[in-house]
């Protein structure tokens, strides 16, 4: 392939080259800066996905809505069987509404018994789900709620039933979740029955495993998986889902969360709790009560009289 | 060079960043792809390559470094790792084009099957130096071939659809010169 030499590009092509190695360092320079001060970057990633995904929105909707109707006409198709299918169900869950009304009469009683207050400040602002993260690799949603409604980082997150997530990286009207199946994603756990601590840590698979469990013949499948509140970023109690073995025979946790249908997930405001900083200190006895009239209200006695 | 690139070159910028806008919008539809799924292809390393070995004036350094920055920010990644791997590659693929214009297909496509490869080596490489949380060899291998089986796909498309094809010799653009 023999160029001629009058084609301007021979000449700058030396230039070229050192503009595009300027272009790689900044780059490389960009993945550092992230690299030790990523809040800030994150900070302005934020505000990015901000100003982009919104944008996006009105094209994503029908898209969605139009894929969903196809997801419901494949289940149209075999409403037949779908029929059966509910009708066992409702059978079962007859038995289980049985069970779970009593269990409510207890547990009613037993909370009378004990004098529990449950959180009162717990409340939930509920956002509609934006978008995907997209890449394979990153278990994330973006919410329509953002800094504007009062979100702030750490925040948990739930769908009508279980733990979905917690929010990490909030924009003016956008917050991503962090979902429990990230690899990112690490939360203090209780298994119910035993009261064993552990934590959930995602590992992009749909059933994150338990780590750190002292007493494994404590915990079986089946067992009820709640978050315990350790750390004091997320609220205690909230429901997690089902333990349940792996075939490699780790402990895993089955999530309550639907985590196929993301589309409305309640962020709970959770209040701060008060820390403990210091060891006890001596509690000293109340301050014993003057005797006689204070000095002050005798003066303005006193101004009264002259006037 | 830009400001004497003619208008149909612009159009084809354009374009790109038209295609590649639809390739993040198709990833960030809240379709969901569950943990554990298998990873799709990454369609828009195989569209730079793609193009950037046929018409490499198309897809200026600039136009793909912002790109996929852009991504980098959207999807999550540690920003400017991937762009600064991906911009290396292509000035590599760039600086080849000429030569890949004279070989086969086949010839081609093991080349680009190669530096996308040593794309997601350098990548986890990077990585695992700055201590970073890694994705699992396997899964980002399977990635690594199903986008290496896309190419051709994403090529045929460029082609067929845009008429992105490698110039004929002796062709010469609307200023006259020899491409």
């Amino acid at each position: 392939m023999a160029r001629d030499r009058s084609s301007p590009e021979d000449f700058t092509r030396p230039v070229r080259r050192i503009l595009v190695g300027l272009l790689v360092l900044v780059l490389l320079a960009l993945f550092l800066l992230w690299r030790i001060d990523s809040p800030r970057v994150e900070r302005f990633r934020a505000a990015l996905v901000d100003r982009v995904v919104p944008s996006f929105s009105w094209a994503m909707l029908p898209i969605t809505k139009a894929a969903a109707m196809i997801d419901d006409f494949q289940s149209y198709a075999r409403i037949y069987e779908q029929n059966q299918e509910l009708r066992r169900e409702l059978q079962q869950m007859k038995a289980w509404r049985e069970a779970a009304l009593q269990l409510e009469q207890k547990n009613a009683r037993l909370l009378d018994l004990n004098q529990v207050r449950l959180d009162p400040r717990l409340t939930h602002v509920t956002g509609v789900v934006l978008a995907d993260s997209g890449s394979p690799f990153r278990q994330s949603v973006l919410l329509n709620v953002g800094a504007r409604d009062g979100i702030r980082d750490g925040w948990a997150t739930m769908d009508g039933i279980g733990l979905v997530g917690r929010i990490s990286g909030v924009g003016q009207t956008t917050s991503r979740v962090i979902l429990l199946t990230d690899s990112n994603s690490r939360i203090p756990v209780t298994v119910q029955p035993s009261g064993q601590k552990a934590l959930l840590s995602g590992d992009n698979t749909s059933a994150p495993p338990l780590e750190f469990l002292e007493k494994q013949d404590l915990v079986r499948p089946g067992d009820r998986v709640v978050s315990s509140g350790d750390g004091g970023v997320f609220p205690a109690g909230l429901l997690v889902g089902q333990v349940a073995q792996g075939v490699d025979g780790r402990l895993r946790v089955r999530l309550a969360a639907d985590y196929e249908r993301l589309e409305f997930l309640r962020v709970l405001r959770s209040h701060e709790s008060e820390r403990i900083g210091e060891p006890g200190a001596l509690i000293p006895p109340p301050a014993a009560p003057m005797i006689g009239p204070e000095p002050a209200e005798a003066l303005t006695e006193d101004s009264a009289a002259d006037g | 060079m830009a400001e004497l690139a003619p208008p149909m070159v612009w159009a084809y910028r354009g374009l790109f960043v038209l295609l590649a806008a639809l390739v993040l919008f198709l990833r960030l539809l809240p379709l969901g792809n569950l943990a554990g799924d298998w990873p799709g292809p990454n369609i828009l390393l195989c569209l730079a390559f793609a193009w950037v070995l046929r018409r490499p004036d198309y897809v200026p350094a600039l136009l793909i470094a912002l790109i996929f920055l852009l991504e980098d920010m959207l999807v999550m990644r540690p920003p400017g790792l991937w762009t600064a791997i991906v911009v290396v590659a292509t000035e590599f693929l760039r600086s080849r084009a000429a030569l890949a214009r004279s070989v086969p297909f086949m010839v081609e496509w093991l080349m680009v099957a190669g530096v996308m490869a040593a794309t997601v080596i350098g990548y986890r490489l990077a990585v695992t130096i700055a201590m970073l949380p890694q994705v699992s060899l396997a899964q980002s291998l399977l990635q690594l071939a199903i986008t290496i089986l896309c190419y051709p796909v994403v090529v045929l498309v460029s082609q067929l659809a845009f008429g992105v094809r490698k110039p004929a010799t002796g062709e010469v653009d609307a200023y006259g010169r020899r491409i």
